[in-house]
């Protein structure tokens, strides 16, 4: 199980758009990957689970999964909520 | 009758309603008598998903290039291929020994329940595409499909109590004209896809479905949210008016020449723009004009039919002239009456409209209704470059009244601290012979004018270019319409004032170089003229537009003064688009 701590850096937070990168960036990976708030745990490849999420921007959410490939995972995820999305930023 | 709902993508369409009935899903529960009859249940649900990929996989592909379209249907697959939901509606099988529909609508419920709740709006829109994915799903496994656009025989406007995103994205823009919806908000995917695809939506109307029947004339405004169901003559006249501008506006901007407009031998030109409608203002900024030399407000008449309210004004003026600055305005009062519409005034029918009950004559007789029209002007006037111009000034006694009027305002708004620019120009049309004939008396009143050709021609000429026996008559090359402008200029030029042109002449190409030559200020045509206006100005020299100028006024007929320009500009612009008499200058 490896872990990683982010901060949403764009100024809208995890809405749809955003929650399709992740999703899209987790289905890539074998292994079980969640996302982490402070209000909820939800996986990460689960559109559903990621946008009721509501990460807003500002928050910190923790990234973490279990597999053979948890280590590239959690990067390539943690990746994608740092680039902002390609959107404007806090 | 008019309905006002949100304006969801831009655009006018005009075409009869199909109306689109949505049954509403059967899923009753059925309890599964084993286990096996369960694992059964999930193979089939498993099938439906796949199935309904497929379809959403073939929709995505016919988007083609539409990038939002792509992006909204890669959602929808995602929604499809949640796992978290997936795993929860199979357990639901399993453990609770159900069949798939029942399992997949209660699941979703429980989803769309959470989303519901969110705080934000634009998550909560997305209850819209969780629905969508689950009644494809359902449909799948009942094996009934929603089969009712396929009954779509000629173009048409879909009416429909919502549209799911998936069903949008199929939609054929040539063959759906538009879309009206009960519900719908302006950030949902359906909205979106509207958007990217080019058709024009109203949503959120509310009752509509209620109120149309199949074959029904609908016209579709989606710039301001308004949908008329079997329309006046009137009405139609101006909105395919308005459609046709619509769609010429892209194409428009691809000809365009950027930057300003400059005459060959350099001398820039202030080329300006009429609008009828405040979002033209996006047309006229990526053409590069200098301002809105008329900015009509006749359509506000239409889109207030409870009655004027000052702000509706308000809100329109400032608009277009903040996303103006700091380029001028100019905004003309009501002009009614003539052969504009009439919507919600109660004038009858008169044997000479144009010699008639209109345009500030219909002002000064309703000084408050008036009023109100001045009071937004005003108050807006801090917060652009905003010019107010008064239409069909005849007499000087008119014309003291109207600023008599506008005195008052004034004062009231000074008694209640309300801010407006103390300096804004005030200006006339002009647009009769009695106009110019006075100009001299006229002139001290105002700080500039503008020639309305269309008229001024008209009431030179006694000719109404809408009845066809004379409509040839009509010619804005005549020599009694050039002196005027030329006596006008002149006029003009000696005091001072500021003259401008914002007839249909001054987007005629043969005549711009006459009214350069006379020494107007500005020229102010329609957006759509605009690039080849602009063209037009750059072959010509300010030397040879005042020869010619000259040499137009001692010229006995409108066509030898068109000869005349015409064997000028010929070989500097041969793509020059001819009037349909010009056949024979060549």
């Amino acid at each position: 199980m490896v872990e990683l701590v982010v901060t949403v850096p764009n100024k809208l937070g995890i809405h749809a758009r955003p929650a399709a990168m992740i999703v899209r960036a987790a289905v890539e990976f074998d292994s079980e990957i969640w996302l982490e708030s402070p209000a909820d745990k939800v996986n990460a490849k689960s559109i559903m689970g990621v946008m009721t999420l509501a990460a807003s921007g500002g928050t910190s959410v923790t990234v973490s999964a279990a597999g053979d490939d948890e280590t590239t995972a959690v990067e390539a995820v943690a990746d994608v909520i740092k680039s902002g999305f390609g959107e404007e930023m806090i | 009758m008019l309905f006002k709902g949100i304006p969801a993508s831009h655009g006018i369409a005009i075409g009869p309603a199909f109306l689109l009935k949505v049954e509403e899903l059967r899923h009753a529960r059925r309890t599964l008598d084993s286990d096996h009859e369960a694992e059964l249940e999930v193979l089939r649900f498993q099938k439906a998903i796949s199935d309904v990929r497929h379809d959403l996989e073939n929709i995505a592909d016919s988007m083609g290039n539409v990038v939002e379209g792509r992006q909204i249907l890669e959602f929808l697959l995602l929604l499809l291929q949640d796992p978290t939901i997936n795993k929860e509606v199979e357990s639901r099988i399993r453990c609770g020994l159900v069949n798939a529909e029942y399992a997949v609508s209660t699941a979703l419920r429980g989803v769309m329940d959470k989303f519901e709740v969110m705080a934000d709006p634009y998550i909560r829109e997305r209850v819209a595409d969780v629905r969508d994915v689950g009644r494809r799903v359902i449909e799948k496994l009942i094996g009934t499909e929603k089969e009712a656009l396929k009954n779509l025989d000629q173009p048409a406007v879909l009416v429909a109590k919502d549209l799911d995103p998936s069903e949008t994205a199929g939609l054929k823009p040539g063959q759906v004209l538009a879309f009206v919806t009960d519900m719908g908000g302006r950030t949902s995917h359906t909205t979106i896809l509207a958007r990217s695809l080019g058709i024009p939506a109203v949503v959120g109307l509310q009752k509509i479905t209620a109120e149309i029947n199949p074959r029904d004339i609908l016209i579709v405004d989606g710039i301001h949210g308004h949908v008329i169901v079997n329309p006046t003559k009137k009405e139609l006249k101006y909105y395919r008016n308005v459609r046709n501008r619509f769609f010429e506006a892209e194409d428009l901007i691809q000809r365009n020449n950027p930057g300003p407009a400059v005459t060959e031998d350099g001398v820039e030109f202030e080329l300006a723009a009429n609008i009828e409608l405040p979002h033209e203002v996006e047309l006229v900024n990526k053409l590069e004009a200098d301002g809105i030399g008329l900015f009509r407000t006749e359509f506000l008449r239409l889109v207030q039919e409870k009655g004027e309210n000052e702000k509706d004004h308000y809100e329109i003026y400032n608009k277009v002239a903040v996303q103006m600055l700091p380029k001028p305005v100019i905004i003309r009062t009501y002009d009614m009456g003539g052969d504009k519409f009439r919507t919600g005034l109660d004038t009858d029918d008169e044997a000479n409209p144009f010699l008639g009950y209109r345009a500030v004559r219909i002002g000064l007789d309703r000084p408050e209704e008036f009023s109100i029209q001045l009071r937004a002007i005003l108050r807006a006037s801090v917060h652009g470059n905003i010019k107010l111009m008064f239409p069909m000034v005849t007499h000087i006694e008119q014309l003291r009244r109207l600023l008599d009027l506008l005195d008052l305002v004034k004062n009231d708004l000074r008694s209640r601290g309300v801010p407006f620019n103390e300096e804004m120009q005030v200006g006339i049309m002009v647009e009769t012979p009695a106009t110019v004939i006075v100009l001299d008396l006229i002139l001290p009143y105002v700080d500039f004018v503008s020639i309305g050709t269309n008229d001024l021609t008209q009431y030179t000429l006694a000719v109404d270019r809408g009845n066809p026996k004379v409509a040839d008559l009509y010619d804005s090359f005549h020599p009694a319409v050039l002196r005027q402008i030329d006596t006008i200029v002149k006029l003009c030029h000696s005091r001072d004032k500021w003259v401008g042109i914002c007839g249909s002449m001054a987007g005629d190409p043969l005549a711009v170089p006459l009214l350069i030559g006379f020494g107007v200020n500005e020229l102010s045509v329609a957006p759509t003229l605009i690039p080849d206006v602009k063209k037009m100005i750059g072959v010509v020299t300010t030397t040879a537009a005042r020869e010619m100028a000259v040499k137009s006024l001692s010229i006995e007929t409108g066509l030898r003064v068109r000869a005349l320009v015409h064997s000028y500009v010929v070989g500097k612009y041969p793509e020059i688009l001819l009037d349909e008499n010009d056949w024979r200058l060549t």
